[in-house]
């Protein structure tokens, strides 16, 4: 599964694109179980932080997402090497991230983006930084890199955990069976303009180039 | 526990066919099922729109008890006495003024079919009326009355799965994208499969992004487009001469109609090249197969049903009927707009667009009903206002399923119009605008606590089902109505939706086939279906067979009239209202979705153009004002090189930046419907953001104050 020679990356077609943004939905969705999001448990007090972004021009709408580089410029920006080459996709980890933006900076695609760190639906404080809200001093809430990591730390609707791999919980075939087939916006698109292009399948193809310019 | 219940989408006409998930008696979630329509997919309204079941109180809240309006406030009270304070009050008005002094809508929104056919029986059978209308009023009214005319049917002739198959596709003023994601599929895959995209529209939608050609049309001048389509047909005699001689009727007058509309003469008033207009007829003729669709850049203007029966000429000069993959199609954009039509909320037709007027089957009705029947049609809905105001001849008005207030046009003069009544009934499922202006409120059942049958926009009935129960205590609303009816003197009694629904069956020729079982074997019926054995239609007129009067098509077309209210100097821009894909019509519904309501909130966007937002000196994303001659909202600039300079748009979701306190009630002269697509505005840029944002923020809170929200459910 895991070519060394390639990562996985989701990509979009303009020319099937009606820019309905339900990727982003599903994107933020997905994520965010443990925020309450797409359950009737608890209240979505969050804003919708996606993880691809549906770009609307003059002639092209599609959504653009990280496309898992193989001498990923974000891992190289990164001060404390808190993005790596992991299990086929360039992985950022949020516990190390510092939110210097080096990254974001450093994206050519802006799939990129900075966000509030949440858990329980809430916002998380750091343990450190205080700033002044409501006219009161408050701990600054925690703010970390996200981009695309094609659903591989996310849960299936009603399943367990998704499995981290080789080494992860129980054997690697099960593991398989937890992971989510298909990242969440590949599964929701109604015009499938999105899809999956699985590492080690040879030639990546290029965008359709009609996508551009009608 | 978790169980899965097969329903159909809420939201716009595709019809999409899903399963709620449903776990300890809450809606958790839902994934699409395999319709007919929908083929497994769902757009993201259909995905994330159903959490407003769980009133999460973010713009609205769920009406849970009855209420009545004692000393100027709104106050609960027990079924018993808001059944008895209804009945009673109506009874006195039809006995002080008439039966013709009240009128009632129907609701193509979650209630079904049984409810619109049991509160039309209400009005005729009971009040003794012909006065119910509803909001196709306000959308695809000028596609029934205009596609009675020429073909005689109203609804699409072709379904949504065939449009994938057509060699050409001519898209006028329909934004499917936007309006119909799960239509614009099929719109893509035709594309894919190589057919001709043609998109007429003042807007780059994306469907005329993607097109091989696009007629950017000025606003407001749809029938010389249209009419300069026939001419070009006729001029290059590529219309279909033995088609026109068998099965269409008119010609000669069309021709003389159309004759100074040479593509030169309409590129003057629309903007639209001669050449393309030539370029795209050339290939519509030659098509093997075309399929027309349109929505409500055509209907919504005074000059509506005039080029609806224009388009249908088009289709009958080429011979695009009778088949698979032609017609024309106008796609309806509530989930049951087609179902109250086809239910006979309407003035004029009992249910199964059967005439009020016609004698025999006025008997018909009176012996199924047991009682006499009003004769003359009734009042439509967007006269409402004129009837109240300056007439005096309207004294109560049972609004069921609706939300006029924010839904139609000129609300300012609606809100006058609804504080004249000396009744106003609001029979709904959450608090919004209109129901502050209410009288009595009358707590529903929502989609997802009922049983019932919505229809498509290409006329498939399809079963509802309940999911979870209701809260509170609502009932369903042809319980509701049944009850009212009962303390009137009429007793009605039903026991199910489907006693309902197999009473209408007999009464309507057309329908009378599609039974609950036949539904739930099929996955759904397409009318007409006139017998059990049948399996239903996909597509109408086989065999060039037209359901007018003489059975032969009906060729239109007349001057075109410009839109009615024009840009001057004090209002230099002009408005049209459209929809936005996250959102749907009156937001009680989608704004009271947690996810839907995050990715686009209040107060709304004004779409300008590049040029008109940097002669304002607007930046994308401010806040802005916006004025017309009667009102004025604040929006967000939403600035986009799509858009034409002098042309706006908004939707109408929106309660803060509302655009019908902005927009005209100039009517249609046979459908009466509004120009929603063309008004006069002027937009002001804000200096001090700031302020304007908390402004924003505070009026938000007002109107939720005002909804109710916060009030702790029992």
């Amino acid at each position: 599964m895991n070519h060394a020679a390639s990562n996985s990356l989701v990509i979009a077609e303009a020319a099937k694109c009606i820019g309905c943004k339900a990727c982003e939905l599903a994107c933020f969705a997905v994520h965010n179980r443990d925020n309450g999001v797409g359950t009737a448990v608890g209240t979505v007090t969050m804003p919708v932080l996606p993880r691809l972004y549906v770009i609307r021009t003059d002639s092209f709408t599609m959504p653009v997402q990280c496309r898992q580089c193989e001498n990923a410029p974000c891992a190289g920006a990164c001060p404390v090497q808190a993005i790596r080459q992991q299990d086929g996709v360039i992985a950022i980890d949020a516990e190390a991230c510092i939110g210097c933006k080096a990254c974001a900076l450093a994206c050519p695609f802006g799939a990129i983006s900075l966000y509030k760190a949440y858990s329980g639906g809430a916002e998380l404080p750091q343990p450190l930084l205080q700033e002044r809200r409501d006219s009161r001093l408050q701990r600054k809430t925690r703010i970390t890199a996200y981009k695309c990591d094609l659903c591989r730390n996310t849960e299936l609707p009603g399943g367990s955990a998704a499995g981290e791999g080789a080494g992860g919980r129980g054997s690697s075939a099960a593991a398989a069976q937890d992971r989510n087939p298909f990242p969440a916006c590949v599964a929701v698109c109604p015009e499938k303009a999105l899809r999956l292009v699985e590492a080690g399948t040879g030639r990546s193809r290029s965008l359709n180039r009609e996508g551009g310019t009608f | 526990m978790e169980n899965k219940v097969l329903t159909v989408c809420p939201y716009c006409g595709s019809g999409c066919q899903l399963y709620l998930l449903v776990e300890n008696g809450q809606v958790v979630g839902a994934e699409p099922a395999d319709g007919r329509t929908n083929e497994g997919n769902l757009c993201l309204k259909g995905h994330y729109g159903w959490d407003f079941l769980n009133d999460p109180q973010l713009l609205t809240s769920r009406l849970r008890k009855p209420m009545i309006r004692k000393e100027g406030v709104l106050q609960e009270v027990s079924w018993e006495e808001a059944i008895g304070f209804t009945a009673e009050k109506l009874n006195a008005i039809k006995e002080k003024y008439g039966p013709d002094a009240i009128m009632g809508t129907g609701s193509a929104r979650g209630p079904g079919n049984e409810a619109n056919y049991v509160m039309q029986k209400f009005m005729r059978a009971v009040i003794g009326t012909n006065n119910i209308d509803h909001c196709a009023r306000v959308c695809h009214g000028p596609s029934v009355a205009g596609l009675t005319y020429s073909l005689g049917d109203g609804a699409m002739s072709n379904s949504i799965p065939e449009i994938e198959n057509t060699d050409l596709l001519l898209i006028f003023g329909y934004n499917a994208a936007v309006t119909h994601p799960i239509v614009a599929r099929r719109i893509v895959k035709a594309k894919q499969k190589g057919a001709v995209l043609i998109v007429a529209d003042p807007r780059k939608t994306e469907s005329a992004r993607i097109a091989d050609t696009w007629l950017p049309l000025k606003g407001g001048t749809n029938m010389a487009l249209v009419n300069a389509f026939g001419h070009v047909l006729i001029e290059e005699e590529l219309y279909d001469k033995d088609y026109v001689s068998n099965f269409v009727q008119g010609f000669d007058e069309y021709k003389a109609n159309v004759e100074k509309y040479t593509p030169e003469y309409a590129e003057r008033i629309t903007g639209v090249r001669a050449a393309d207009i030539r370029k795209v007829m050339r290939q519509y003729a030659k098509s093997g197969k075309a399929m027309i669709l349109y929505g409500m850049g055509v209907c919504q203007f005074a000059q509506a049903v005039d080029v609806v029966k224009g388009l249908a000429s088009l289709a009958l000069l080429t011979g695009h009927f009778g088949r698979e993959s032609v017609g024309i199609g106008p796609v309806r954009g509530q989930n049951n707009v087609q179902g109250s039509c086809d239910m006979g909320a309407l003035p004029n037709v009992y249910p199964g667009y059967q005439s009020v007027e016609d004698a025999k089957i006025r008997k018909k009705f009176e012996k199924a009903w047991g009682t006499s029947l009003p004769d003359k049609t009734g009042y439509r809905l967007t006269e409402v206002p004129h009837l109240i105001l300056k007439e005096n001849k309207i004294k109560a008005y049972y609004i069921f399923g609706e939300d006029p207030v924010q839904s139609d046009p000129n609300a300012a003069e609606l809100r006058e119009a609804l504080d004249q009544l000396e009744l106003v009934i609001v029979q709904d499922i959450f608090m919004n605008k209109t129901a502050l202006h209410a009288d009595v409120i009358l707590p529903a059942t929502s989609w997802g606590e009922h049983d019932g049958v919505y229809s498509s926009a290409d006329r498939g009935f399809q079963r509802i089902r309940k999911a979870i129960d209701p809260p509170g205590e609502v009932k369903p609303d042809w319980q509701i109505i049944s009850e009212v009816s009962t303390a009137m003197g009429y007793p009605m009694a039903y026991k199910n939706s489907e006693e309902i629904w197999d009473e209408m069956r007999k009464l309507c020729p057309s329908f009378a086939g599609a039974s609950y079982s036949k539904m739930e074997a099929l996955g759904g019926v397409q009318w007409p279906c006139p017998s059990e054995d049948h399996p239903g239609t996909p597509y109408l007129y086989q065999g060039n067979r037209f359901t007018t009067p003489s059975g032969k098509g009906q060729l239109f077309a007349c001057e075109w009239r410009a839109p009615l209210e024009q840009p001057d100097d004090e209002y230099p821009l002009t408005l049209s209202t459209v929809r936005e894909v996250g959102h749907y019509s009156v937001r009680t519904m989608t704004g009271n979705c947690r996810a839907l309501s995050q990715l686009s909130d209040e107060p709304g966007n004004i779409q300008i153009s590049l040029e008109d937002a940097a002669e304002h000196g607007i930046a994308d994303g401010q806040l802005v004002q916006v004025y017309s001659r009667r009102g004025h909202i604040m929006a967000r600039a939403q600035v986009s090189g799509r858009i034409k300079k002098g042309a706006t748009y908004m939707t109408y979701h929106f309660w803060i930046g509302a655009c019908n306190e902005l927009t005209v009630d100039y009517l249609d002269p046979v459908s009466k419907t509004p120009e929603f697509k063309y008004c006069a505005v002027r937009i002001e840029a804000i200096s001090d953001q700031a302020q304007a944002e908390a402004l924003v923020r505070k009026q938000y809170a007002e109107l939720r104050k005002q909804m109710l929200v916060g009030a702790v459910p029992e």
